[in-house]
């Protein structure tokens, strides 16, 4: 392996500290210390310009990282077999990865992909304070960390950590992370909103040492009785997942055995700088060099929250322009600068959690190959501003379960930007885009008397954004659930006292086009059994009262999430007369919750305060889906008919969005369309547009002068406030785009 | 195996039954992509000025001339490529209830007081180019830039004939509109 000489390097064998556990002698910072500088000298991962070893014997590599991957994967499923949890058991909540010494990604398995860069982060954070020298590293060392301030996607994601040894020597690290039901978080939920200070997000693990010999500790087995509700689901977790390190520990030293120690240590090396020539090839393979522009919006309901620092009880909404620019070396820098400021919620992003996005957005797309690793992000650059919502300078004393709500509206929208470079470089099929998503936790009495947090696995049943060649994908389309996997609604309903009653897609779900978005799959919960039961936010996204900007080519953004809780309904008579309940959700204008049941209605935003349940209460979730492509008067009216036969679409929205006259056939239920009536509908659409629409220019002067009028709502003004008290640069934009004053301000009330 | 051409012909149009689409997306993607579909959309034009890049659905990069200009299929120009097209386009905005219910009916309509929709027509053929959700007041997107000459001659190997400078021409067009207003 040619790298730079580690002689010209300041940090060396021997130089600063004892004989360490590292290579050559060297302690695991000295390792750290001397791969970052050799990265900075070369811009080759670890300074490797030449990954001979790998390219000496391109079969024999393939065999290595096939074996590797393959150890990962059945690491996983082991962890499935043995978990009790239905998030790791229905829904594979859960990922493995590989880490050089250094603490950098090799491998990973399929899950979760969001930690391979922030489960590095922890190891390296736990190098760079010592925990060689100061809290001690030795074969069959367990260790455990969620702390989000330092790594993490949100605390109730737990780490894993093994470290393996040969002949005394520590040559890799195997991490499993697995998302918990229970970390001792205030009600309701493992990622509860009503939050803000650290204590409430539950039991925080900052890298600790937590068992030896392949043992956890004893006085850690209790301190987990102590502190969860669901205790044994978690330690039969950890149980899954230590056993899955130590398959993959052995399946290492198996390696190692047949091929050799150099090979092992100098191909994990080589195959992130690999994968990081390669992301950068695909880079410039697959998109155009450019600046690409879309915007976020985060809308953060604490206002009605039942926190006791009252200070912090407020909406505020904010945006964050995210500017893509790709350079002509295929670098890539995200940049949000004139993102709003940071605030008292659980809510805020951190640069681990952004980077871990990305990562598990590039999985899906650039990196998909099975290949990604450290290398898949190193050609990328995050700029994330000081105090923002993305990064705010001090997350220690913050509550972070819900990290996931910003970035994954963030990545949403950015994967529309990837999606538009995409097309313009020819390659249509590749554009994908995502939404966030919305759910209810729960905590109370379960149906069978004990008091627990309740979380569901349906989060992720969200409609894909559509292509320029094709519609998009029902329901697969939520960023952090590539394998999209609800799980069996029977074992949901073992767990949780509730009763499912819809598996239905919901066709005013989706962002229309000339190629529509996924179908999301509504989630409507008779809650069964249990008592004293808390509702309250699940957060997987930002977005609610505006629609995220996800329309390509004329398409349009999917419908806003459909939220209810019908209280006090009729649903159990309705049962005992073997009458029909709600199973989807219906027109929204007139949905089936509310003509089918009697009861109270409530439509909470997507953040509500907490809400009782009880058996009876109805609770419905029907998440809007991602973006369309092009102008849905440019639907062929064949797509329609294939819709219209399978429940994709209605009559309604063919004819209103569509322009196509469709009529059911009497004698067997079969649609037509009529092409004559279709085809001067539309025509009628086209020149009512032309007939309606204004000039951009004229538009423009009429919002200039209501800005200049500060004719804002208060919560967009603040917004806007922040965003340019944060950023000059924003500010100068706003003020030169609307030709605005430089001493104008919007109005904060 | 790169698609080959009837494939590719029938890909861009929507033809390609999912499963080979699915192989296309499985494939390692091939060099000429780009020039290949250029071809394709170049002879359905019928355009004699050169399609440099594809924007959208209806949109095109084209050298006319001495310019580089943002065309629609229909025929209608909207200036340089360096300057957001949106703002030579024709807007309809969704700002009240009523107009976002004629998409999003009922409880799945997003809130007027907060965000709008924009979208932008093309003034001769009306086609919808694109849809903005945004909050209000937030300014037009200028959802791509491409580095055009620096696409061309580093990473095609072509370069392009007159260089252009590579910035945002944007902020001088609102320059005009701000000193016309005033």
């Amino acid at each position: 392996m040619d790298h730079v000489n580690a002689g010209t390097i300041a940090v060396g064998a021997g130089q600063e500290e004892a004989r360490g556990i590292g290579s050559d002698g060297m302690t695991l910072r000295q390792m750290l210390k001397r791969s970052r500088q050799a990265y900075e000298a070369t811009g080759c991962y670890r300074g490797i310009t030449n990954p001979c070893v790998l390219q000496r014997d391109p079969v024999r590599a393939e065999l290595f990282h096939t074996r590797l991957l393959s150890a990962l994967i059945a690491g996983r499923e082991k962890t499935r077999m043995i978990s009790a949890s239905p998030y790791v058991r229905e829904v594979s909540e859960l990922a493995i990865g590989i880490y050089t010494p250094e603490g950098d990604n090799i491998a990973q398995s399929t899950g979760i992909q969001a930690h391979s860069r922030s489960m590095g982060e922890a190891l390296q954070w736990m190098i760079e304070q010592d925990w060689e020298g100061r809290v001690g590293i030795a074969p069959g060392d367990l260790f455990w960390f969620n702390e989000c301030s330092i790594a993490g996607m949100h605390p109730a994601d737990v780490y894993d950590i093994l470290p393996i040894f040969w002949q005394g020597e520590l040559v890799a690290w195997v991490v499993t992370v697995i998302m918990e039901m229970d970390i001792g978080a205030i009600t309701p939920g493992c990622m509860p909103v009503p939050n803000i200070e650290r204590a409430t997000d539950g039991i925080r693990f900052a890298g600790e040492k937590v068992g030896s010999r392949d043992q956890l500790r004893h006085d850690i087995h209790l301190k987990c009785e102590l502190s969860f509700d669901m205790s044994d689901v978690f330690l039969l977790d950890r149980k899954g997942a230590i056993a899955a390190n130590i398959h993959i520990r052995g399946e290492v030293e198996k390696m190692i055995g047949e091929f050799g120690l150099d090979y092992f240590k100098s191909a994990g090396g080589e195959l992130i700088e690999m994968e990081r020539r390669n992301q950068l090839a695909r880079l410039r393979r697959m998109t155009v060099p450019g600046r690409y522009r879309n915007v976020g919006v985060f809308e953060y309901f604490m206002k009605d929250q039942p926190l006791t620092w009252l200070a912090a009880r407020k909406d505020v909404i904010r945006v964050a322009p995210v500017e893509t620019r790709i350079e002509t070396s295929g670098r890539v820098t995200i940049d949000l600068e004139g993102a709003g400021e940071w605030g008292w919620h659980s809510c805020n992003a951190t640069p681990s959690g952004m980077w871990g996005c990305l990562s598990i957005s590039l999985v899906q797309t650039l990196s998909c190959d099975g290949r990604a690793n450290l290398g898949s992000l190193l050609p990328f650059d995050l700029e994330l501003p000081r105090n923002s919502i993305f990064n705010p300078q001090d997350t220690r004393p913050l509550a972070q379960a819900n990290i996931w709500a910003t970035t994954i509206e963030s990545f949403g929208v950015w994967l529309t930007s990837l999606s538009q470079a995409y097309y313009m470089r020819g390659f249509r099929e590749e554009m994908l885009g995502f939404r966030s998503a919305f759910a209810i936790a729960m905590a109370g009495y379960d149906q069978y008397g004990v008091r627990r947090p309740m979380v569901s696995g349906t989060v992720g049943t969200i409609g894909a954004a559509a292509s320029a060649v094709r519609d998009g994908l029902s329901p697969g389309g939520a960023v952090p659930v590539p394998h999209v996997d609800v799980g069996n609604v029977e074992i949901w309903e073992q767990f949780m006292p509730y009763l499912d009653l819809s598996r239905r897609l919901n066709p005013y779900s989706v962002g229309p086009g000339k190629y529509r978005s996924g179908l999301s799959m509504p989630t409507i919960s008779l809650i069964f059994g249990g008592r004293d039961i808390t509702g309250g936010a699940l957060l997987a996204g930002g977005t609610y009262n505006i629609l995220p900007n996800l329309g390509l080519g004329g398409g349009y953004p999917g419908a806003k999430l459909v939220r209810a809780v019908v209280r006090n309904t009729n649903a159990m008579e309705l049962i005992a007369e073997g009458k029909p309940l709600p199973a989807q959700l219906g027109h929204p204008a007139h949905p089936d919750f509310a003509s089918m049941l009697k009861g109270d209605i409530w439509l909470p935003h997507h953040v509500p305060e907490p809400f009782e349940l009880q058996t009876g209460d109805v609770v419905v979730d029907a998440n809007g889906a991602a973006g369309g492509y092009g102008d849905p008067l440019e639907r062929e009216p064949g797509r329609i008919l294939r819709d219209l036969e399978d429940g994709s679409t209605t009559v309604d929205i063919a004819e209103r969005i569509h322009g196509a006259v469709c009529h059911q056939r009497e004698d067997d239920g079969c649609w037509e369309i009529d092409a004559a009536a279709t085809s001067a509908l539309r025509e009628q659409h086209r020149k009512d547009r032309k007939a309606r629409a204004v000039p951009v220019h004229d538009w423009w002067q009429g919002v200039r002068q209501r800005l200049a009028r500060r004719e804002f709502h208060p919560l967009i003004a603040e917004m806007y406030g922040s965003s340019m008290a944060m950023s000059p640069a924003f500010a100068d934009e706003f003020r030169a785009f609307w030709a605005l004053p430089a001493t104008w301000t919007p109005e904060v009330k | 195996m790169a698609p080959g051409n009837d494939d590719l012909v029938a890909l861009i149009d929507g033809r390609l039954p999912a499963n080979e689409v699915r192989d296309i997306v499985s494939r390692p993607k091939e060099q000429d992509r780009f020039q290949r579909v250029l071809e394709i959309l170049q002879a359905r034009t019928g355009w004699t000025d050169r399609i440099l890049m594809p924007l959208s659905e209806h949109l095109y990069i084209v050298q006319k001339g001495a310019e580089r200009i943002v065309r629609c299929d229909c025929g209608h120009e909207f200036g340089d490529y360096r300057c957001n097209w949106k703002l030579r386009a024709h807007i309809l905005v969704r700002d009240d209830l009523e107009s976002l219910e004629q998409i999003y009916p009922g409880l799945s309509a997003p809130n007027p007081e907060l965000g709008e929709l924009r979208e932008f027509i093309c003034p001769d053929c009306a086609s919808l180019l694109k849809v903005e959700s945004v909050p209000c007041g937030y300014p037009v997107i200028f959802d791509a830039l491409p580095d055009l000459d620096g696409f061309y001659r580093e990473w095609l190997g072509t370069p392009l004939p007159d260089s252009g400078e590579f910035r945002d021409l944007t902020p001088e067009v609102l320059g005009d509109w701000g000193r016309t207003t005033a």
